[in-house]
């Protein structure tokens, strides 16, 4: 009899509460549903670090679908983001060819189609990997000028003052111009190709 | 350089949803007759969705962060994770133990062969039997004064329990833990001389497992004053303690320090210290540097090794308050060890720490 029945969410108002990014509702996910994940990764030859990396994950993936109005349950959030956390859990060992799983953990009430899910957030997991890979590439200004922007929210106005541009429309151009080579390092295309012709 | 800026603002436009409904779906017309733009189109949302989500996972990630570190669920999750490790491996290890064990029989009988033709050997045994018949001599010595005395002889049987004990008068008032004797009426402390002393129950505290405990001879005296003091205010966190308890046979010396103010679950009339202890150590008084006693083992954390607890002293001193007129709370109020070095203070504290012994009825 903890904290957790103190105050008894529903799993409506807590995914609700959770798109809004409510550190309040990450922090009843984290009492309610962490220890459950840890004791299963556990079982299935993880680490403690392993268990918080897959936890970490598994709200990621909650919190990207219930921002985008997409987390439409058929069961109870605690067996989907149980789910989640398993299905991360075993990807993971196959990809690190760590098969002795020897205690499958099969004492789960009942589980769920979570595939394309984590395929969904693989593939984004994937691409933040190579996104951080191009920011390093293009080098100052463009790193922190993109990041102000797309990851910070600046607006252009505060970008020019921070970094020293005469005006909104400088930044712009150089914004442009960053956002262009980065492009080109993501999708791995020639510096000349594609914008710069005039086809239109 | 006015053309493509026009053209990439006017895909930012429509990825972030700006257009309006007109100027929507000529630009999707556009889209659907030009496969650069339509590329560079899917380009945008395919950057713009990973900026996205590397903004939703940092948040995750750091607000989980904060969460994790303030949680104790982390050390009891490493404690979890140890004891499925220990289920995991008992075989290897239960394996790795008979082989051990093989080899040091082995090793014992090829060894006991060779000092068998050892001369010395012999010495050391007959050593051995002059301390054994020391020792002997010296309980018939303390057994044939006793029976001057009339006093009552120790039970011969193995005891059900022990604890250790300290006393609080030199006339024979000492405590223990309520658990030690909870139930049995025949109890007997041993003294440092190895001398068992018939013992009563005189006042219990079950809330905060105290008993205090009288030896029953009329004419019992420790041999000299009680050497340190009961404190009345609390230590803080940090600071250095020792005990002195009965584990086995023979005193030992522990050290450690108070790691919190509470006890199991936030027990506010308990320490939390780290200090090695096992059974036979329920009652050993906790001492700080300058010699005061500062609370009294009661129990220790399972599977822990080192988390161990202890009844603040403040709570003797409240129970003591009840005891008969033959108890002297100023003998326990004041400290002479303080210029001591430690291995002085524990020389000083010694004879006053007994072990106590309950036997069936």
């Amino acid at each position: 009899m903890g904290s957790n029945s103190q105050f008894n969410m529903s799993d409506e108002s807590l995914i609700s509460s959770l798109a809004c990014g409510d550190t309040k509702a990450i922090q009843y996910i984290y009492k309610s549903f962490y220890p459950t994940i840890e004791k299963m990764v556990f079982k299935m030859n993880g680490s403690v670090d392993d268990a918080y990396d897959i936890f970490q994950d598994s709200v990621t993936i909650l919190y990207e679908k219930a921002k985008a109005d997409d987390l439409h349950l058929s069961c109870q959030l605690s067996t989907y983001i149980v789910s989640v956390a398993k299905n991360l859990w075993l990807k993971k060992l196959s990809k690190n060819k760590r098969q002795s799983v020897s205690v499958l953990y099969d004492d789960m009430e009942e589980s769920v189609a979570v595939d394309s899910d984590i395929s969904h957030f693989h593939e984004f997991e994937n691409n933040v990997t190579k996104l951080q890979d191009c920011f390093i590439k293009i080098g100052e200004p463009c790193n922190t000028l993109l990041k102000a922007f797309y990851v910070e929210n600046k607006s252009m106005q505060e970008i020019a003052i921070n970094f020293g541009y005469t005006n909104t429309d400088n930044a712009k151009t150089q914004k442009y111009k960053c956002l262009n080579r980065l492009r080109k390092l993501f999708f791995n295309k020639n510096e000349n190709e594609f914008l710069n012709e005039r086809t239109y | 350089m006015n053309g493509p800026i026009n053209t990439y603002e006017l895909i930012e436009k429509y990825c972030l949803d700006l257009m309006d409904d007109r100027e929507k779906l000529f630009y999707e017309m556009e889209i659907e007759k030009n496969p650069a733009l339509k590329s560079a189109v899917y380009e945008h949302k395919t950057l713009m969705l990973s900026f996205e989500h590397m903004q939703d996972r940092d948040f995750i990630h750091s607000t989980l962060d904060h969460i994790h570190s303030s949680s104790r669920s982390h050390t009891d999750a490493v404690l979890n994770h140890l004891k499925l490790h220990i289920n995991k491996y008992w075989k290897t290890a239960s394996v790795a133990a008979s082989v051990a064990f093989m080899a040091s029989t082995l090793t014992f009988m090829v060894a006991r062969n060779v000092y068998q033709r050892d001369n010395r050997n012999s010495v050391i045994q007959l050593k051995g039997y002059i301390n054994n018949i020391e020792k002997e001599q010296k309980k018939i010595k303390n057994e044939i004064a006793k029976v001057k005395k009339k006093v009552a002889p120790v039970p011969d049987g193995p005891s059900k329990y022990t604890g250790t004990s300290f006393a609080l008068t030199q006339n024979g008032y000492i405590v223990t833990n309520f658990h030690v004797v909870d139930g049995y009426s025949k109890i007997f402390t041993f003294t440092a001389d190895n001398v068992g002393h018939q013992t009563e129950v005189v006042l219990t505290d079950a809330e905060h497992d105290l008993a205090i405990l009288k030896i029953t001879e009329s004419d019992f005296k420790f041999d000299a004053k009680i050497p340190y003091s009961i404190k009345k205010s609390n230590p803080s966190i940090a600071q250095r303690i020792f005990s002195l308890g009965f584990p086995k046979e023979d005193i030992v010396y522990n050290e450690g320090y108070i790691s919190s103010t509470t006890g199991f679950e936030g027990d506010s009339s308990h320490y939390q210290l780290e200090l090695p202890s096992s059974s036979g150590m329920s009652g050993s008084p906790i001492v700080d540097e300058s010699g005061n006693i500062v609370g009294i083992i009661s129990d220790k954390l399972s599977h822990s090794e080192g988390i161990t607890f202890a009844i603040k002293s403040k709570a003797l001193l409240n129970l003591v308050k009840k005891l008969p007129k033959d108890f002297n709370s100023n003998e326990i109020a004041s400290n002479q060890l303080k210029a001591d070095s430690r291995s002085n203070q524990v020389k000083k504290i010694q004879p006053f720490v007994c072990v106590v012994k309950v036997y069936n009825d």
